[in-house]
């Protein structure tokens, strides 16, 4: 700092005279006005926003500053007056926060965080997302096996009230009429459906997954299972039936969207357990906030497809009424999300 | 900083208010408050109180037009006006809380209110990543279970009871850390501080110097009783301010071995005289290393 060391070495040439000029006096009289001038600013920001500001006076903001700043190093090497320090100590936080707060908007900012932020996300935790495909799939595997052995296993795994009226007593034709193809209900029955995403049953385990990663990821990587043995047991329930193409045609128009949106969440989950299990050179608190904010951002992207997997559901599913044709679209549906999650927002290598 | 400061903060303000450190991407270390959880709260109320209000106007507005167009009296209108509520009531509270702190440099109404601010837990800038995710993980911590809690009534007991217990342990969440951070802060890197606006009031050097100490008299203090005594003088005429002044003035003839007594009119002439000549010493005397934190100080071997 130039100017500490200028004031040090006036100081040191002129003897201390009787009539003592203080050091801290003149230097406070010198940047004085400057101080006032961005203590004007950032009021001004503070009540109305940084719109409020004149061109001219947004490039000031900045220098000013940093002009502070340095005010606020020389203030604590070379004066006593507290009154002085704890005014630079506060002018300086309030115009620190002004010239390093969020510049976005809101819509800016889901834009970007769309554009960027998310599919980043997703690529810097592939690992946890394989693995939290790979629970998915053992689940289903296991859920598959037990009940094409004994269909009883199905009321075991499958909660009544997620089943309906399927179960080991249905038929070919009652699932092939009352499921698969089930009538169109009309759009107000399937906006109703859509809608109801909000506090449907996977959004809450897509967030339990991801929040439960807190707990070590032990919870997370059970409920990946659980979700996993109940798509086998309904898989094994129409394999029984000769419907096992339909059921996945049927399933997939969404499902693959939605248990995306389900594995996102578990891989969420995983980097948050990941970070508390194996914190690396930071401590525990400092790399859950390095690394909680990504895990957040796959979260709430996953939340986003949740509500894309619930349109589908609610619009496509029972509007479509070939396999062939819902596998199409399950075809085009996963091809985007890879292509989305692979190519967006890449940087060139170098 | 120096240790005289932290004294003088400490003695004058008490020890009461969480204080930490961040650094400027441009290396100033800057001293900040970490708000209380009483404070957090209240502004959450207010927040939560503004929202709803909100919420209940749009309410009342989508009903008003429902029944306008008679869709509620068809069939399956009903649920659809339902779902449509539930989805406004969703983009109402996140939208409110996201835009605000992204506008207002992380202050909502409520924080305003109370002179709260969300910054970044290192010094960085706060990103609207931050934002978002903080306030996305309220959803997490509180309205979902809330939601379920309130509409429930057929779920099973224990199920209530864990959503009673995941809603209070998040709750409770920042009183168990000592930067007072809840979910979204861990989750964000966000923490959120209190920001109170500082005045600076004028330069208490005096002009004219009737008194003149010696060097060996100035001996006697160190920047801990400058700071206190400045304390003292900018004071505004608190309603014992003469007979304080006086004792001070007594005490620090008796220090400093002053014979001359003062008469009562000066007393205040001597106290601010005193200040200068005082604060002139212990800065030039820290020019030359010799910072003396208080009045216990002892020259080091290397001064």
């Amino acid at each position: 700092m130039t100017e500490a060391v200028t004031l040090h070495q006036s100081a040191a040439a002129s003897p201390a005279s009787a009539e003592p000029t203080l050091k801290s006096s003149e230097f406070r009289k010198g940047r004085e006005s400057s101080w006032r001038d961005l203590e004007g600013l950032v009021e001004r920001v503070e009540k109305r926003g940084i719109a409020a500001l004149l061109p001219d006076e947004l490039q000031r903001i900045p220098l000013l500053y940093r002009a502070t700043l340095s005010s606020l190093s020389v203030a604590r090497s070379i004066a006593l007056d507290r009154n002085l320090l704890l005014y630079l100590e506060n002018l300086s936080l309030r115009a620190f926060l002004v010239v390093y707060g969020p510049r976005t908007s809101l819509v800016e900012g889901c834009a970007e965080f769309l554009r960027r932020g998310f599919p980043r996300a997703v690529r810097a935790a592939h690992w946890h997302f394989l693995l939290a495909i790979a629970a998915l799939a053992v689940g289903a595997m296991a859920g598959f096996m037990l009940t094409a052995g004994d269909e009883r296993w199905f009321s075991a795994l499958v909660p009544g009230g997620l089943g309906g009226d399927r179960g080991p007593s249905s038929t070919r034709a009652e699932l092939l009429d009352h499921e698969i193809f089930a009538p169109w209900p009309g759009a107000a029955a399937a906006f109703g459906l859509f809608a109801s995403f909000l506090f449907s049953h996977n959004t809450l385990i897509g967030i339990l997954t991801f929040g439960l990663g807190l707990a070590a990821g032990v919870p997370t990587l059970l409920l990946l299972l659980y979700q996993g043995l109940m798509l086998g047991a309904f898989v094994a329930l129409h394999y029984h039936r000769d419907l096992t193409v339909d059921f996945i045609g049927w399933i997939s128009i969404h499902g693959v969207t939605e248990l995306s949106a389900i594995a996102l969440c578990g891989a969420g989950g995983f980097v948050i357990a990941d970070t508390i299990l194996f914190p690396g050179r930071h401590s525990r608190l400092d790399s859950l906030a390095l690394r909680g904010r990504m895990a957040a951002e796959i979260a709430i992207g996953a939340a986003a497809m949740f509500f894309v997997a619930a349109i589908l559901e609610g619009g496509f599913r029972q509007l479509v009424q070939s396999t062939e044709l819902r596998f199409a679209i399950a075809g085009v549906t996963a091809i985007a999300w890879l292509a989305y999650f692979g190519f967006a927002a890449r940087e060139p290598r170098r | 900083m120096t240790a005289a400061y932290e004294q003088a903060s400490l003695f004058l303000e008490g020890g009461s208010r969480n204080r930490r450190e961040i650094i400027t991407p441009e290396g100033v270390p800057l001293p900040v408050e970490i708000a209380t959880f009483g404070e957090r709260a209240t502004a959450f109320v207010l927040d939560f109180f503004i929202q709803f209000c909100a919420t209940v106007l749009v309410y009342l507005f989508v009903i008003f037009v429902a029944f306008g167009s008679f869709l509620a009296f068809t069939k399956s209108g009903g649920a659809i006006i339902l779902a449509i509520l539930l989805l406004l009531a969703f983009l109402i509270r996140n939208v409110y809380f996201i835009h605000f702190e992204l506008a207002w440099q992380g202050a909502t109404p409520g924080k305003r209110a109370l002179g709260l601010r969300v910054i970044d837990r290192r010094g960085g800038p706060l990103l609207p990543t931050a934002v978002i995710a903080r306030n996305l993980t309220r959803e997490m911590e509180m309205f979902l279970p809330l939601g379920i809690l309130l509409s429930a009534g057929r779920g099973p007991v224990w199920e209530e009871l864990s959503l009673a217990a995941w809603l209070i342990a998040f709750a409770l969440l920042p009183l168990f850390n000592r930067d007072r951070l809840r979910g979204g802060d861990l989750i964000g890197g966000t923490m959120v501080v209190v920001l109170p606006r500082r005045v600076l009031l004028g330069d208490l050097v005096g002009q004219s110097s009737r008194y003149r100490f010696t060097d060996r008299q100035l001996d006697a203090y160190g920047a801990f009783e400058l700071q206190v005594l400045e304390e003292l003088l900018r004071r505004p005429n608190a309603p014992d301010a003469a007979r304080l002044h006086r004792e001070v003035c007594d005490k620090i003839c008796r220090k400093i071995d002053w014979r001359t007594p003062v008469p009562e009119a000066d007393t205040l002439a001597f106290l601010k005289d005193f200040y200068t000549a005082e604060r002139a010493y212990l800065e030039r005397e820290r020019l030359f290393g010799r910072a003396r934190a208080d009045k216990h100080y002892k020259e080091g071997p290397a001064g």
